[in-house]
């Protein structure tokens, strides 16, 4: 029995010889990955943390390089991404700019058809409704007044509303723009009078050696700009009728003050 | 106080501007920033206990064809010609374009200044003043701060005088 297994062993062994030869080369093979594989992961580990920290600076910019290539080549598709989100957000600002415009009107409707607006309006002959709430939601302010005089561009007197650091530096660089656009354009015997930019309306009234600019912000109409020009031409006339005024800063302010911004004036004057 | 409009002229990339910025800002900028057109600054100095406000027109550099706007002359009270120590270019014409200034401005005199001194040694500096038939009221240097504040009280006694 014991000779018999001896044989089945020797048999088994002359038998099998290739297959115990592939079975040691892969239980090796198996050894030698385990202990790579032991090696190899700390490593492996201490690179993807690496790369992790490193990422932004290391791939950062042909990320966004790539980014930029593929928006523009598929602008479609990214304008097809973009668009609900944008629509809802542009809708939800458009709403509430609509709540506070209608707001807005409402208010000046129901002060300009009061009975006793109407009754104003019609014995002053004005008659367009339209543009009379369009003109009152919104007035038109007078931002800045700078009286400056002509060909050396220096400041001689200002009012503003708002906070400009060097108004010497706007007069001189309003000067300097207006000299341009006369120049280029070769007309020597017409002046610059107006520019405008976004809210803003900048409107110059030239004289023989000054010039007086006003910024005015809100909606300008023709009425507006009419009765805004009678009262510089009003400024002016004094101006030039009493030169000191040229030669006096706070005198002339004072003089801006009183004939552009009555009610401003008399107001700060009573020590409202 | 007593604001005067003054300017300063010269060709293109002498360093007015730098001379502005250091005399006005007290810095000095490495980067080139072209200047188009007129930029105008504004800055009190001290003359004698009188207060002068210098509203400095720093017009534009050219190469002598570029046409600049005649009324950005005008009103002036004193005028300073800048010309690159370094580049014979910027001052070979200086009796034209000074006379020039003179005839667009209406100014009897304008200070004439030499910039960019740091790049000159002293000798090539010396042959340079001496190549220049006019006189130079002043050599500076931008860069260095070297005379800046000197050139534009200059400018400043002109445009009172």
């Amino acid at each position: 029995m014991e000779n018999n297994a001896k044989k089945f062993e020797l048999l088994k062994q002359l038998l099998l010889a290739d297959e115990r030869e592939d079975l040691r080369r892969l239980r090796e093979e198996i050894l030698e990955y385990e202990k790579f594989h032991g090696k190899v992961n700390p490593i492996i580990d201490e690179k993807i943390e690496e790369l992790r920290r490193t990422f932004p600076e290391e791939f950062g910019g042909t990320i966004t390089e790539t980014i930029k290539v593929q928006i523009t080549e598929s602008q479609e598709d990214v304008v097809e991404a973009l668009y609900p989100i944008l629509g809802k957000l542009v809708k939800k600002f458009i709403i509430a700019e609509i709540a506070k415009l209608s707001d807005s009107i409402n208010q000046t409707i129901s002060s300009t058809f009061s009975p006793k607006q109407i009754f104003r309006r019609f014995m002053k002959g004005e008659s367009s409704n339209a543009g009379a709430v369009l003109q009152e939601v919104f007035e038109p302010t007078i931002e800045e007044v700078f009286v400056i005089e002509k060909d050396s561009g220096l400041l001689v007197g200002s009012y503003s509303r708002g906070n400009i650091a060097d108004k010497d530096m706007v007069s001189g660089m309003l000067t300097a723009i207006k000299s341009f656009a006369e120049d280029a354009f070769n007309k020597e015997a017409q002046d610059l009078e107006d520019i405008k930019f976004e809210t803003f309306q900048l409107s110059m009234m030239n004289y023989r050696s000054v010039y007086i600019a006003t910024a005015t912000s809100g909606m300008v109409n023709a009425v507006y700009k009419d009765a805004l020009f009678d009262q510089i031409n009003e400024l002016a006339e004094k101006i030039l009728r009493n030169r000191n005024y040229l030669s006096n800063e706070k005198m002339l302010n004072e003089l801006i003050e009183a004939t552009l911004f009555k009610e401003d004036y008399v107001a700060k004057r009573q020590g409202r | 106080m007593i604001a005067k409009k003054v300017l300063l002229v010269g060709n293109f990339g002498v360093g007015k501007t730098s001379l502005i910025r250091r005399f006005v800002l007290n810095e000095f900028s490495e980067d080139y920033i072209s200047t188009i057109g007129v930029r105008v600054s504004t800055k009190v100095v001290d003359l004698d206990g009188e207060q002068v406000k210098m509203m400095i027109w720093d017009v534009a550099g050219t190469s002598g064809d570029e046409k600049i706007p005649k009324s950005y002359f005008l009103g002036a009270s004193a005028a300073m010609y800048v010309f690159d120590l370094s580049r014979e270019e910027t001052y070979n014409t200086l009796d034209a374009q000074l006379e020039m200034v003179k005839g667009l401005s209406g100014l009897n005199e304008v200070v004439l200044v030499g910039n960019k001194k740091d790049l000159l040694s002293e000798a090539e500096l010396a042959t340079v003043i001496e190549q220049i038939t006019l006189t130079v009221d002043l050599v500076t240097s931008a860069k260095e701060d070297d005379h800046v504040e000197d050139a534009f009280i200059a400018l400043a006694k002109q445009a009172i005088s």
